[in-house]
Protein backbone atom coordinates (compact mmCIF):
# COMPACT_ATOMS: atom_id res chain seq x y z
CA UNK A 1 0.00 0.00 0.00
CA UNK A 2 1.44 3.24 -0.96
CA UNK A 3 0.05 6.12 0.76
CA UNK A 4 1.00 9.68 -0.37
CA UNK A 5 2.29 11.79 3.06
CA UNK A 6 -0.90 14.01 3.60
CA UNK A 7 -3.16 10.41 3.26
CA UNK A 8 -0.62 9.02 5.90
CA UNK A 9 -1.15 12.29 7.98
CA UNK A 10 -5.35 12.52 7.56
CA UNK A 11 -6.12 8.46 8.71
CA UNK A 12 -3.51 8.56 11.35
CA UNK A 13 -4.80 12.04 12.59
CA UNK A 14 -8.22 10.07 12.41
CA UNK A 15 -7.69 7.06 14.12
CA UNK A 16 -5.53 8.63 17.10
CA UNK A 17 -8.11 11.66 17.60
CA UNK A 18 -11.54 8.78 17.78
CA UNK A 19 -9.34 7.35 20.38
CA UNK A 20 -8.42 9.98 22.08
CA UNK A 21 -12.50 11.74 21.79
CA UNK A 22 -12.96 8.21 23.54
CA UNK A 23 -10.57 8.05 26.13
CA UNK A 24 -11.39 11.74 27.53
CA UNK A 25 -14.67 12.58 27.06
CA UNK A 26 -17.59 10.74 28.75
CA UNK A 27 -20.50 12.32 26.25
CA UNK A 28 -20.98 12.42 22.75
CA UNK A 29 -21.37 15.72 22.05
CA UNK A 30 -18.41 16.53 24.28
CA UNK A 31 -16.23 13.06 22.01
CA UNK A 32 -17.31 14.74 18.82
CA UNK A 33 -15.83 18.06 19.71
CA UNK A 34 -12.92 17.17 21.20
CA UNK A 35 -12.18 14.61 18.60
CA UNK A 36 -12.75 16.92 16.07
CA UNK A 37 -10.48 19.26 17.57
CA UNK A 38 -7.58 16.75 17.75
CA UNK A 39 -7.59 15.97 14.50
CA UNK A 40 -8.34 19.28 12.96
CA UNK A 41 -5.15 20.43 15.37
CA UNK A 42 -2.93 17.11 13.56
CA UNK A 43 -3.84 18.58 9.98
CA UNK A 44 -2.91 22.26 11.51
CA UNK A 45 0.24 21.58 12.81
CA UNK A 46 1.70 19.52 9.78
CA UNK A 47 0.59 22.09 7.10
CA UNK A 48 2.52 24.78 9.63
CA UNK A 49 5.42 22.55 10.43
CA UNK A 50 5.55 21.80 6.07
CA UNK A 51 5.61 25.51 5.39
CA UNK A 52 8.60 26.23 8.50
CA UNK A 53 10.55 23.76 6.60
CA UNK A 54 9.61 25.19 2.64
CA UNK A 55 12.90 27.26 2.62
CA UNK A 56 15.20 24.46 3.88
CA UNK A 57 16.82 22.34 0.84
CA UNK A 58 15.35 18.45 0.35
CA UNK B 1 -17.87 2.98 48.30
CA UNK B 2 -21.20 5.01 47.70
CA UNK B 3 -19.93 7.79 48.90
CA UNK B 4 -16.76 7.71 46.32
CA UNK B 5 -18.95 7.34 43.58
CA UNK B 6 -21.07 9.93 44.55
CA UNK B 7 -18.31 12.36 44.80
CA UNK B 8 -16.98 11.40 41.57
CA UNK B 9 -20.23 12.72 39.73
CA UNK B 10 -20.33 15.29 41.27
CA UNK B 11 -16.92 16.41 40.56
CA UNK B 12 -17.60 15.68 36.91
CA UNK B 13 -20.90 14.86 35.43
CA UNK B 14 -20.28 16.29 32.40
CA UNK B 15 -23.51 18.36 30.47
CA UNK B 16 -25.39 15.74 28.84
CA UNK B 17 -23.33 12.33 30.61
CA UNK B 18 -25.78 9.80 31.56
CA UNK B 19 -22.75 6.73 32.30
CA UNK B 20 -22.43 6.10 35.50
CA UNK B 21 -19.51 4.45 37.52
CA UNK B 22 -19.61 0.93 37.89
CA UNK B 23 -18.83 -0.81 41.75
CA UNK B 24 -15.19 -1.00 41.95
CA UNK B 25 -14.03 -4.65 41.27
CA UNK B 26 -11.53 -6.92 42.89
CA UNK B 27 -7.90 -5.99 41.59
CA UNK B 28 -7.65 -9.39 39.89
CA UNK B 29 -11.00 -9.22 38.04
CA UNK B 30 -9.39 -5.58 37.12
CA UNK B 31 -6.28 -7.11 36.29
CA UNK B 32 -7.72 -9.64 34.29
CA UNK B 33 -10.01 -7.48 32.13
CA UNK B 34 -7.21 -5.43 31.55
CA UNK B 35 -5.38 -8.61 30.21
CA UNK B 36 -8.26 -9.30 27.88
CA UNK B 37 -8.11 -6.13 26.67
CA UNK B 38 -4.43 -6.29 25.79
CA UNK B 39 -4.69 -9.24 23.96
CA UNK B 40 -7.49 -8.15 21.96
CA UNK B 41 -7.91 -4.37 21.70
CA UNK B 42 -11.15 -3.06 22.89
CA UNK B 43 -12.46 -6.60 24.71
CA UNK B 44 -12.05 -4.90 28.18
CA UNK B 45 -14.52 -2.47 27.62
CA UNK B 46 -16.62 -4.52 26.09
CA UNK B 47 -16.77 -7.26 29.28
CA UNK B 48 -17.31 -3.81 30.91
CA UNK B 49 -20.32 -2.95 29.60
CA UNK B 50 -19.13 -0.24 27.32
CA UNK B 51 -20.09 -1.61 24.26
CA UNK B 52 -19.91 1.54 21.87
CA UNK B 53 -16.52 2.48 23.01
CA UNK B 54 -15.38 -0.87 23.25
CA UNK B 55 -16.22 -1.27 19.12
CA UNK B 56 -14.85 1.48 18.37
CA UNK B 57 -11.11 1.14 20.54
CA UNK B 58 -10.92 -2.23 18.37
CA UNK B 59 -11.98 -0.79 15.03
CA UNK B 60 -9.00 2.02 15.38
CA UNK B 61 -6.60 -0.15 16.82
CA UNK B 62 -6.83 -2.84 14.54
CA UNK B 63 -7.02 -0.74 11.78
CA UNK B 64 -4.38 1.45 12.42
CA UNK B 65 -2.12 -1.98 12.77
CA UNK B 66 -3.54 -3.58 9.53
CA UNK B 67 -2.18 -0.04 8.43
CA UNK B 68 0.96 -0.33 9.38
CA UNK B 69 1.74 -3.82 8.43
CA UNK B 70 -0.01 -2.72 4.44
CA UNK B 71 2.75 -0.09 4.81
CA UNK B 72 5.48 -2.51 5.07
CA UNK B 73 6.42 -1.38 9.08
CA UNK B 74 8.39 -3.94 10.82
CA UNK B 75 7.24 -5.86 13.85
CA UNK B 76 10.29 -5.71 16.23
CA UNK B 77 11.11 -8.86 17.77
CA UNK B 78 12.67 -8.43 21.82
CA UNK B 79 16.37 -8.86 21.13
CA UNK B 80 18.61 -8.01 24.24
CA UNK B 81 21.35 -7.62 22.67
CA UNK B 82 20.15 -4.12 20.33
CA UNK B 83 18.55 -2.01 23.57
CA UNK B 84 16.97 0.65 21.43
CA UNK B 85 14.69 -2.25 19.61
CA UNK B 86 13.49 -3.26 23.03
CA UNK B 87 11.12 0.24 23.16
CA UNK B 88 10.17 -0.51 19.64
CA UNK B 89 9.22 -4.76 20.56
CA UNK B 90 7.40 -2.83 23.75
CA UNK B 91 5.23 -0.88 21.19
CA UNK B 92 4.56 -3.17 19.05
CA UNK B 93 3.29 -5.70 21.69
CA UNK B 94 0.93 -3.76 22.71
CA UNK B 95 -1.38 -4.32 20.10
CA UNK B 96 -1.73 -8.00 21.70
CA UNK B 97 -2.86 -11.01 19.79
CA UNK B 98 -2.68 -9.59 16.39
CA UNK B 99 1.20 -8.79 16.88
CA UNK B 100 1.56 -12.80 17.54
CA UNK B 101 -0.10 -13.54 14.70
CA UNK B 102 1.36 -11.08 12.32
CA UNK B 103 4.60 -12.22 13.37
CA UNK B 104 3.42 -16.34 13.36
CA UNK B 105 1.89 -15.55 9.58
CA UNK B 106 5.10 -14.06 8.12
CA UNK B 107 3.78 -10.68 7.98
CA UNK B 108 5.23 -7.24 9.43
CA UNK B 109 8.70 -8.46 8.16
CA UNK B 110 9.58 -4.61 7.18
CA UNK B 111 10.49 -3.39 3.66
CA UNK B 112 13.27 -0.92 3.88
CA UNK B 113 13.30 0.10 0.33
CA UNK B 114 9.37 1.21 0.55
CA UNK B 115 8.85 4.64 0.75
CA UNK B 116 5.92 3.71 2.92
CA UNK B 117 8.39 1.73 5.07
CA UNK B 118 8.73 4.66 8.11
CA UNK B 119 5.15 5.49 8.17
CA UNK B 120 4.29 1.87 8.52
CA UNK B 121 6.35 1.73 11.65
CA UNK B 122 5.06 4.88 13.13
CA UNK B 123 1.33 2.91 12.50
CA UNK B 124 2.58 -0.25 14.23
CA UNK B 125 4.07 1.25 17.48
CA UNK B 126 1.22 4.28 17.71
CA UNK B 127 -1.26 1.13 17.24
CA UNK B 128 0.52 -0.53 20.31
CA UNK B 129 0.63 2.26 22.59
CA UNK B 130 -2.85 3.51 21.69
CA UNK B 131 -4.10 0.18 22.76
CA UNK B 132 -2.19 0.73 26.59
CA UNK B 133 -3.91 3.87 27.32
CA UNK B 134 -7.24 1.55 26.27
CA UNK B 135 -6.28 -0.53 28.57
CA UNK B 136 -5.47 1.71 30.68
CA UNK B 137 -8.77 3.57 30.66
CA UNK B 138 -10.86 -0.07 31.23
CA UNK B 139 -8.61 0.03 34.68
CA UNK B 140 -10.36 3.30 35.73
CA UNK B 141 -13.72 1.97 34.47
CA UNK B 142 -13.50 -0.99 36.28
CA UNK B 143 -12.19 0.35 39.46
CA UNK B 144 -15.06 3.04 39.26
CA UNK B 145 -13.10 6.12 38.78
CA UNK B 146 -14.50 7.25 35.75
CA UNK B 147 -18.30 6.71 33.76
Amino acid sequence: MNLAHFEALFIFGLLVSIVFSLINKTSPKEQLKYGSMVFLSFLAVAFVVGWLMFPFPA
Amino acid sequence: MTETIEQHQEADPGPASTAVCLEPMGLAKSLAICASGWLVPGLSHLLLGRWGRGLMFTAAVIAMFLFGVAMHGRLYDFTPDQPLHIFAFFANAGVGLPYIFAQRMGYGVGQLSSPTYDYGNTYLWVAGLLNYLVVLDAFDIAKGRKP
